[in-house]
């Protein structure tokens, strides 16, 4: 199944300038979701990020993961357009530096999902090559809070 | 390992803490807030083989109760 970006847009809450999927080629809910990133020198950090040699800077990559990585479960019915909270990142790795022109994919997988905690992991590649990967711990407030002991 | 000295030990490693855990209450110490509550059922729920319902997850509000709470699961922390 493809998700286009107003598809996404009802799915997760992330909105320009701070979106960085722009198109879902394959998802499962409950279980994967493969995304593709393409970074455009129009791009907002570009200029900044560096005069010289611009590069996409970590966190955004980082972001474009977990970004792909909550749709793993926010696809699951019932849980659209909820809240998420970014809880833990775990063993980062950034193998390659992504410039302008390149189209990054990036695959995350849901190891679990319960009680509103989702654990998983996710990596891009530019060109078959890694360019960056780590785990994730993500909150779904909305359910995590029925949970809590009184 | 006894099943009291397992149980300690998920405490300990999910909260990172290095105390005596037998008298720890929900939020009692800042390491047991919501999301390590979640993440504690999880690790007991592995640990023991089990699947607490919602009710006793909301109920285990201390080391104490949770050894009431999975010995409704047959699993008797001694």
């Amino acid at each position: 199944m493809e998700l286009d970006i107003p598809e996404i847009l009802k799915i997760q809450r992330n909105r320009h300038p701070l979106l960085f999927i722009d198109k879902i080629i394959d998802i499962i809910p409950g279980k994967s979701a493969t995304a593709i990133k393409t970074y455009s020198y129009n791009e907002w950090f570009f200029p900044p990020h560096f005069e010289d040699d611009p590069n996409v800077p970590g966190f955004i990559q980082l972001e474009s993961l977990v970004q792909t990585f909550i749709m793993t479960f926010l696809s699951i019915d019932g849980n659209e357009g909820n809240k998420t909270n970014f809880l833990k990142i775990n063993n980062a790795v950034f193998k390659r530096k992504i410039v302008p022109g390149d189209v990054t994919t990036i695959y995350a997988e849901l190891e679990s999902f319960k009680r509103g905690l989702a654990k998983g992991k996710a990596r891009s590649e530019v060109n078959g090559e890694q360019a960056c990967s780590a785990e994730f711990l993500v909150s779904l407030p909305a359910i995590l809070d029925t949970f809590k002991p009184k | 390992m006894s099943t009291l000295d397992k149980y300690r030990k998920v405490f300990k490693e999910c909260f990172q803490y290095d105390g005596d855990v037998d008298a720890l209450e929900y939020q009692s110490i800042e390491e047991w807030d919501s999301v390590a509550h979640m993440q504690l059922m999880a690790e007991l729920e592995d640990e023991f083989k089990v699947e607490m319902d919602i009710d006793d997850i909301i109920d285990f509000s201390s080391f104490k109760e949770g050894i009431k709470i999975l010995s409704k699961y047959d699993v008797e922390i001694a």
